[in-house]
């Protein structure tokens, strides 16, 4: 196994006196492609949270490329080249799918007040570059069509795709993905698989969760799954699936 | 001498601090269950107070003012729920706060319009002061105690005892999860209004009587009543009383020291404070919201 | 008539620089300014106090910009602390706080009792002419220069990260940027407008009291905005025109109705505006025009 890119270790939460996630420890590597299976609830999502630093765990720690971020805001993370997206999408939806990718370039000159009115040429340069590398990503998602549209037009696919887009447009070395199949059509889901694996062979790293099981397994090398807080279980796809304590929490759990 | 004058200043602290307290209550309930903050809350205090009026024709003494002044707040809070609140419920907490200023504009323009800017006085018979200790008391200041402490306690013995008061709290806990066991918001809703409207009614009346009537009470009155909603952890019954009692005796009490006028700029003072230490309020345990 | 036209249109310019402040504020950035009227009082003061000790006017309104500016940092790394609600009530005790201070600094201000005598544009400027043409000039020069500056920054990366703020502040966060930088940046230039708008009003009016500072002229400039349609800079200034149109119109009823006395009037004002609060709330959150925020 490649080196380790993310590194989980005793996370614990609760919300009130509910327990969410208890002492759910794994480890993701560099450039591959994982995915996290786990019943409604499970707590996958809060596991998101922490590790990209939305939430702040009630113990447990997150590395990341080797370096201790638990402490660090999500910024700070982002920075890192740690990328998410959302379970339910988070498109902006007031600007055009263009510039929802554009705004998350990293490190815009054009972002600082002093620049936009004393340095204009220097943005519009900015700008060009910016928008000529949105536009490559623009194609490699088949959003091209839709480039000046309000994100708030979007099917729900299409936002999914947005969002992978802007999580790419950060320069990411690892992005996780909440649920990137979920109310998308069997012919956009094959679509989506086949970028991510083309994303996977150009090093980036994924983290998967998702409930539809067949395309999943069938997209990554490595499962993990998340029964009521706890890790229940990890490996190769179809060893996993094969396990009778997976079967029973999953099939029996969500069917 | 000194003495005399700061228990003084604190008895009147006090009782200043039970009228705002009856507002903050009025709002934080209206915070926990609607999820708003509602500006017009010390408006309908105001109309609560003119209201109050009108006591002498039905009967004399304080009692008849202060159900009027009730009845008054109750009225148009119930109205304002159906006709505005109500339709907003699905928006963002911003258009609710927006929509419940512009409410207090309306129903103060109302009240100028047809009763002019001047200040009134409940007629009530002058009475003398009587020593008590080294107080100076009014009967009508024992009067608004008696009026504000059976209201607060009529108000938690019904959100704690009555079925409609337990379902109150569940929804203020819950909204969700309340609507998915099948507790009936509106009404609810409708009793949540109601009793923000007497609340706030009684407010306006009790201020009515300790001091004048006018058009502007209610709004001086709103800044402290939302600082003690959360110096108190806004959306907490109990927290908004003692918010309101400690937000009084700070008013009072710094009078020597600020002077008149910047007494109504220490509620702000306490809010920002509080904000700045600690902006989940003192109460943060009990509340209903988060 | 002319002439009055001319007058009601330097007023509707004024507060025109407070609409476009606020449509930065709320209409692209989704920051809550319940305290527009402080930070105008603020400009209005400054510059007042600072021509009566002797500055002259090139410096006293850019000074009384800077002054609202300035009033405006602290209160802007508040916005970042407090959820939006409360943001919203500070907001609101600020700016009467602030009338309570100009009311109570009888030695600075003149109390209750009003700054008289301030010098008006023309004279304080030395330009000859008309000074309601001269205000107007100037008026409708800060009013272009504004919108200049408002477009600019709306039409720049800055102004793109801002109106995704608005939209949804974690995305903005997953994307590795924190979104305090950019608001409090847009809470302090717009505020510069804020001040800019009391220091014309103050040599304009040439007369000020703590009576002109209410919270309902903060209200007056949120309608404004919400019927030009929050999020438009365009808006801004349709929004302000219809403002002072009903404004001064219903100066101009008054003369026609004399069965009304000018107090009643004054509630009549504020019966219509908080009337067009709640309707507009009810009804037509995204304004007249249709901006691209709206407040649902
Ligand atoms: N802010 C919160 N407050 C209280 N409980 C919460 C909160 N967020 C999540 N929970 C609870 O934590 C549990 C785990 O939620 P989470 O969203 O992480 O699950 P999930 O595995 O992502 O589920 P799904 O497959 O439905 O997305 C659920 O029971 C949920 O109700
Ligand atoms: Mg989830």
């Amino acid at each position: 196994m490649a080196e380790a890119s993310l590194c989980v270790q005793g996370i614990r939460k609760h919300f009130g006196g509910v327990s969410v996630l208890e002492d759910v420890s794994f480890a993701a590597p560099a450039g591959g492609l994982s995915g996290m299976i786990g019943p409604n609830g499970a707590g996958k999502s809060t596991l998101f949270a922490i590790v990209t630093g939305f939430q702040a765990g009630d113990g447990g720690s997150v590395l990341f490329k080797g370096q201790d971020v638990t402490a660090l805001p999500t910024v700070q993370r982002v920075r890192l080249g740690m990328a998410r997206t959302f379970q339910v999408p988070r498109e902006f939806g007031s600007l055009t799918v263009r510039e929802n990718l554009m705004a998350a370039a990293p490190g815009q000159a054009g972002e600082k007040l002093r620049n936009v009115f004393f340095r204009p040429g220097w943005i519009r340069a900015e700008e060009a570059a910016i928008a000529a590398a949105a536009e490559e990503w623009l194609a490699f998602l088949n959003l091209e069509r839709v480039a000046d549209a309000p994100a708030s037009s979007l099917s729900g696919g299409q936002r999914k795709l947005l969002e992978l887009g802007r999580a790419l447009m950060v320069r990411p070395a690892m992005i996780l993905l909440d649920e990137p199949f979920a109310g998308v059509n069997p012919v956009l889901v094959g679509e989506i698989s086949e970028r991510i694996r083309e994303l996977s062979a150009k090093g980036i790293g994924f983290l998967i969760v998702e409930h539809n099981l067949a395309a999943l397994s069938r997209l990554v090398d490595r499962l993990f799954v998340l029964d009521r807080g706890r890790l229940l279980a990890e490996g190769a796809p179809a060893e996993v699936l094969a396990d009778a304590a997976v079967r029973e929490a999953y099939m029996g759990g969500s069917a | 001498m000194g003495f005399s004058l700061f228990a003084n200043l604190a008895f009147n602290g006090l009782i200043t601090g039970l009228v705002v307290s009856l507002l903050a209550l009025s709002i934080t309930l209206v915070f926990g269950i609607a999820r708003f903050p509602n500006a017009a809350a010390g408006d309908v205090a105001t109309v609560g107070a003119f209201a109050g009026l009108l006591g002498p024709l039905a009967g004399g003494g304080t009692l008849w003012i202060i159900l009027c002044g009730m009845a008054a707040g109750a009225l148009l809070s119930v109205a304002f729920y159906f006709l505005l609140f109500r339709p907003l419920a699905g928006k963002s907490a911003v258009s609710s706060l927006i929509a419940s200023i512009g409410m207090a504009f309306f129903v103060r323009a109302a009240l100028t319009f047809f009763l002019g800017h001047d200040q009134r006085v409940y007629p009530l018979p002058i009475v003398r002061a009587m020593p008590v200790g080294p107080l100076r008391v009014q009967p009508t200041d024992i009067e608004i105690v008696v009026a504000a402490v059976l209201a607060l306690a009529a108000v938690f013995s019904i959100l704690h005892l009555t079925p409609i008061g337990k379902r109150m709290r569940a929804v203020a806990d819950n909204a969700e999860l309340a609507r998915v066991s099948g507790i009936r918001a509106n009404r609810v809703l409708v009793a949540m209004w109601l009793i923000a409207g007497l609340l706030a009614g009684l407010s306006g009346t009790l201020l009515g009587v300790k001091t004048v009537v006018s058009p502007e009470m209610g709004w001086d009155l709103l800044m402290p009543a939302f600082a003690a909603t959360i110096l108190g952890t806004i959306g907490n019954p109990v927290g908004a009383v003692l918010g309101g009692v400690l937000i009084g005796l700070a008013q009072e009490l710094s009078t020597p020291f600020v002077g008149f006028t910047y007494k109504l700029g220490v509620g702000f003072l306490v809010l920002l404070v509080t904000l700045l230490i600690r902006p989940q309020g003192l109460f943060a345990k009990n509340s209903l919201v988060r | 008539m002319l002439s009055y036209l001319l007058a009601v249109a330097v007023v509707a310019l004024i507060y025109s620089l407070m609409t476009l402040a606020l449509n930065l504020q709320f209409g692209f950035t989704g920051l809550i300014n319940f305290g527009v009227v402080g930070f105008f009082a603020i400009g209005a003061y400054t510059s007042a106090l600072l021509s009566q000790a002797g500055l002259p006017l090139e410096l006293t309104l850019p000074c009384a910009a800077l002054a609202a500016g300035l009033a405006a940092w602290p209160v802007a790394l508040l916005s970042l602390r407090l959820r939006i609600e409360y943001f919203a009530i500070v907001m609101l005790g600020y700016a009467e706080t602030i009338r309570l201070v100009i009311s109570q600094e009888e030695w600075l201000t003149g109390g209750v009792r009003g700054l008289p005598g301030i010098a008006s544009l023309s004279v304080g400027l030395g330009i000859p002419g008309d000074p309601t043409l001269v205000a107007f000039a100037l008026a409708l020069a800060c009013v272009v220069g504004a919108v200049l500056v408002s477009r600019r920054l709306v039409h720049s990366p800055f102004g793109r990260m801002i109106q995704a703020i608005r939209d949804d502040e974690d995305a903005v966060r997953a994307l590795g940027k924190s979104p305090g930088r950019f608001k409090v940046a847009v809470f302090v230039v717009s505020c510069l407008f804020v001040g800019l708008s009391g220091g014309l009003y103050a040599h304009y009016i040439t007369y000020l009291a703590p009576d002109q500072f209410g919270a309902l002229l903060t209200f007056y400039i949120w309608v404004a905005m919400i019927l030009g349609g929050a999020g438009s800079v365009g808006g801004a200034l349709v929004g302000s025109a219809i403002l002072l149109g009903f404004i001064e119109g219903s100066r101009f009823l008054h003369d026609l109705l004399p069965g009304v006395s000018a107090v009643e009037m004054s509630s009549v004002r504020l019966g219509v505006i908080g009337l067009s609060m709640m309707l507009l709330m009810r009804f037509r959150p995204q304004g007249l025009l249709g901006g691209k925020a709206g407040c649902g």
